[in-house]
């Protein structure tokens, strides 16, 4: 795989990921959505998914996190930013670890139920952690103290919704499935370079334009 | 003897959706009532608490509701910034706040804290206790 069409696919691929969480995630959490839940089980997991299978490169899900967690640090609204962003960060790196001893080419997941569970230890993993991540770090950036016994009681309610979170990410994994013949090699630089490039322009644009918008309103 | 992938993954997936569950039947069975809100070990309900505490709005937040460090005051504890305060939510969810914090915070009719100078983390939804710590 060339150097620059992966690296072109992690800004393309963290930057959806980022506008998700900045644009998508809070409109559904309007709705009354359980949008934490959607963002990482519909989003984060579907999108590094995509990734895994389009460019069969360990390490690629770190990097599309941390430009979604930077896209992230761009729209200061909804709460704790850097905490937010550190959070999707983490959660690519919580993809990293469970799919690290996996097979790029995915010959591991040949039946439903290795698709469905992978789904599954993914969806709850990377939420559960998250969450604990941005329990953990809201406080000490808000400067009110972490204490640790506000995060042990917690935990059941953390762990209970995680469970949503584990059957939807159930059903994303094994539907990503349909991406897999689709190989990126076979796209011809000519489109592929323009068309990541205005995918993650639009992106961003979207997001710091949503962010000058709500501190003008 | 050494398990394949393709029983650890579904056993793994397994324990996870039996770790998600029980602790939803826990949550469910350790729901407290939220008709009353106990502060500093005494009962009160949101009318009494409405009727003893002043109004504090945050106009900029769109919130309105009673003066946190107000209801503390009124229900007579000494040496206020010797101590910290936590909320506990009726799900669990608690947070620990400094008298610094209180004075810049209000309880919704709602029973939802919201402090200007803390995230949206520090709303912690249907208050059930508010310890002196």
């Amino acid at each position: 795989m060339e150097k620059m069409k992966l690296f072109a696919g992690i800004i393309v691929l963290g930057s959806l990921w980022g506008f998700a969480e900045c644009i998508i995630g809070p409109t559904m959490g309007d709705a009354g959505l359980p949008s934490g839940i959607l963002m990482t089980s519909v989003f984060a997991i579907g999108l590094m998914m995509i990734s895994r299978m389009l460019f069969k490169q360990r390490g690629m899900q770190i990097g599309m996190g941390l430009v979604a967690g930077v896209l992230r640090f761009f729209n200061p609204f909804g709460g704790c930013v850097v905490c937010s962003a550190i959070a999707i960060a983490t959660e690519g790196l919580l993809f990293e670890l469970v799919w690290y001893k996996m097979s790029l080419d995915f010959s591991d997941l040949k039946t439903i139920t290795m698709k469905l569970s992978m789904g599954i230890v993914t969806a709850y993993s990377c939420y559960v952690g998250g969450y604990i991540i941005t329990q953990i770090l809201t406080p000490i950036v808000a400067s009110a103290g972490f204490y640790v016994e506000n995060l042990i009681l917690f935990m059941p309610q953390i762990l209970a919704r995680g469970l949503l979170a584990a059957i939807i990410g159930g059903i994303t994994v094994p539907a990503i499935f349909v991406f897999k013949n689709i190989n990126i090699s076979n796209i011809k630089d000519q489109i592929y370079y323009p068309a990541t490039a205005a995918i993650s322009i639009s992106c961003w644009v979207a997001v710091i334009a949503n962010a000058l918008f709500l501190m003008g309103s | 003897m050494i398990m394949g992938k393709e029983k650890l993954i579904p056993l793994a997936a397994m324990v996870l959706i039996l770790i998600g569950a029980g602790s939803s039947a826990y949550v469910y069975a350790t729901q407290t009532n939220t008709d009353n809100i106990t502060i500093n070990g005494q009962q009160y309900t949101i009318d009494q608490i409405f009727h003893t505490a002043k109004l504090r709005t945050f106009d900029s937040l769109n919130f309105s509701g009673i003066a946190l460090d107000d209801l503390i005051i009124k229900t007579g504890v000494g040496c206020l910034e010797c101590h910290e305060y936590t909320i506990i939510g009726d799900d669990g969810y608690q947070k620990t706040v400094t008298w610094k914090n209180m004075q810049e915070g209000l309880l919704t009719k709602d029973s939802m804290t919201v402090f200007s100078d803390l995230p949206k983390a520090y709303r912690i939804k249907n208050v059930v206790k508010i310890e002196v710590i």
